[in-house]
């Protein structure tokens, strides 16, 4: 009871903020009304997943500081785990997503018992090793199709199918996902205030105190990185059904590792709206970039190029990106 | 009543003895001091104790429990706290929040924790400093936040490692304030590191002098002021030799 009064209660931020936010969400809710472009439509979605990867990836990475460049095994878990149910046995997407997350979470504690022995740049490779091994895995396994992937073919199934989460329009995705977006932030506000939150911020200050106040370090780590995964794959499971078409090369790949840090970085890690101002920022510049330059954005290596710019300035200026800023300027103006 | 039982713990750090062959106990209730030259092995000696370290020989027996192989999380669960010399807050959190940590060893109810913090910070005069970030705070505030902190996880004793060092007079004096009432109203049992002599003699009940890794003295802190072998491991074989007839 007191968790779930403790995720309603955003009392602790300004007035102003809570009202920005208010705007916010009143905006992504009557978004689908006005007048808009599929484009548009389509990377409202993308701002809304990647949203949610973002929080993910914020518990373990902003609050615990644990840096993780390995997410995309997870999302591929997840998708992978949707599809295939799907496709092989007809089982609908509210039943296959629970078991992705299953799946996606008993392969974090595989990984993440070892994994969190090493600290600091260690544990950020070798979560890219183990994503890019478990890409490479899926691109050989001939039952989940290997390196073609998978391809849901709406055709089979009456759109829209509520069940299967097969639709036709965008328009039901959108509101899906935003549902999803909602109880993330919800579940991320009542995280940061809970026990396993403030351990872990304690964590990331200091390993030792935080062993000497009874904090079982290695073992809060690999729960917030099971919580990180959680959310990841459930996202995955989404993404599976909204794309339809799923390869380990684009559900997999390193980019989308790094995307996934990048947003909560860019936005503001240990935040709770850091990875969405992140998101709100990067996902369209990523796609207008696309639209703009079309396939010479690609070629070009145009949106690695503003990536990397950006982690410079990040490392560079402020690391608790765009949210540190904002903070910084209140604490001066208090004084 | 024995709280603490230390019975022939050596540390080794490769060839290097860091704590040789030391024996004590801690009587419930006492407040004893820890002095010795830099590199006497007095915070390896609190490592060691608490479980940051594993130890090469020797038993550490806590309120009757052997916990010589349990780890720096366990032995805080049994109500082993301490403080650390050096303390960096990264800034992301707050007093208050920086308490709370130490609160939520014996709840997980947040509304609890705060509230807990709260008393405690109203206990050691801290109050005011609530909302500050630890790392925009004095070094004695931040020394006073941390001893705040493990207050939080509720101890039977409390180790406290150099809380006055590189303080000013006024300053020392909140400390001593704070020390005081941890041991005489809360009836915590204390032992503190300490290179202010002021403090140590002013608020120990016993004082132990570590030199070279070995116990070289163990008593009533106004003999062992006088004691020959910790003069010695202060002021050098030479002072000794050239002043002996004074000490005596």
């Amino acid at each position: 009871m007191e968790k779930l009064r403790s995720a309603f209660d955003f009392s602790d931020f300004p007035p102003l903020d809570l009202s920005i936010a208010g705007i916010v969400g009143v905006f992504l809710l009557v978004f689908p009304i006005f007048p808009h472009s599929a484009f548009a439509m389509a990377t409202m979605i993308q701002f809304l997943m990647f949203s949610l990867y973002g929080m993910g990836w914020n518990t373990i990475g902003g609050y615990g500081g644990q840096v993780d460049l390995g997410k995309a095994q997870y999302v591929g878990i997840g998708a992978y785990t949707t599809a295939v149910l799907l496709i092989r046995w007809d089982i609908p997407f509210w039943f296959s997503m629970p078991l992705g997350v299953c799946f996606a979470v008993i392969w974090s504690f595989i990984i993440g018992y070892p994994l969190f022995r090493l600290k600091g740049h260690y544990f950020a490779i070798a979560t890219i090793a183990t994503s890019l091994v478990l890409m490479d895995l899926f691109g050989v396994w001939e039952f989940v199709g290997a390196s073609r992937g998978l391809e849901i073919s709406p055709i089979k199934y009456h759109p829209p199918d509520f069940w299967r989460l097969i639709f036709k329009e965008d328009i039901y995705y959108y509101y899906v996902i935003l549902g999803f977006f909602f109880l993330g932030i919800l579940y991320v506000n009542g995280f940061r205030k809970s026990c396993l939150g403030f351990q872990l911020r304690s964590i990331k200050d200091n390993e030792d105190v935080a062993r000497s106040l009874g904090i079982n370090v290695h073992w809060a780590k690999i729960k917030t990185y099971a919580i990180a995964t959680a959310f990841v794959s459930m996202v995955g499971s989404f993404h599976a059904c909204y794309i339809k078409n799923i390869e380990p090369e684009d559900t997999m790949s390193l980019d989308i590792s790094i995307l996934i840090a990048l947003m909560a970085m860019l936005g503001g890690a240990g935040s709770l709206w850091g990875p969405i101002i992140g998101a709100a920022v990067l996902i369209p510049l990523k796609s207008y970039l696309k639209e703009w330059l079309g396939a010479a954005a690609g070629l070009a290596g145009i949106d690695l190029i503003i990536y990397a710019v950006i982690i410079m300035l990040i490392s560079a200026l402020e690391p608790r990106g765009i949210w540190g800023i904002v903070e910084k300027v209140r604490r001066r103006r208090q004084r | 009543m024995t709280l603490l039982d230390v019975q022939h713990l050596t540390k080794n750090f490769g060839g290097l003895s860091a704590n040789q062959d030391i024996s004590f106990a801690l009587q419930r209730g006492e407040l004893v001091g820890l002095i010795g030259p830099n590199g006497a092995g007095k915070t390896t000696l609190f490592n060691c104790i608490s479980g940051l370290h594993a130890i090469s020989s020797g038993k550490v027996v806590f309120d009757g429990e052997d916990i010589t192989a349990l780890k720096a999380h366990e032995t805080a669960r049994r109500g082993l706290a301490r403080t650390f010399q050096i303390y960096s807050a990264s800034g992301d959190l707050n007093v208050e929040e920086n308490v709370m940590v130490g609160c939520f060893m014996r709840t997980r109810s947040t509304a609890k924790a705060k509230a807990r913090a709260r008393e405690i910070l109203l206990e050691l005069n801290l109050s005011d400093l609530g909302n500050a970030l630890v790392s925009e705070l004095p070094v004695s505030a931040q020394k006073r936040v941390t001893m705040a902190t493990a207050l939080g996880s509720g101890p039977k004793l409390l180790l406290l490692d150099e809380v006055a060092a590189g303080l000013n007079p006024n300053e020392i004096e909140e400390i001593m304030i704070n020390i005081r009432h941890i041991h005489d109203d809360l009836g915590v049992t204390v032992m503190l590191i300490e290179h202010v002599m002021e403090l140590v003699m002013n608020v120990s009940d016993r004082v132990m002098v570590l030199d070279y890794g070995r116990k070289i003295a163990d008593g009533d802190p106004k003999r062992v002021a006088k004691d020959a072998n910790v003069i010695k491991a202060y002021l050098g074989e030479r002072f000794v030799r050239e002043h002996g007839e004074v000490l005596t």
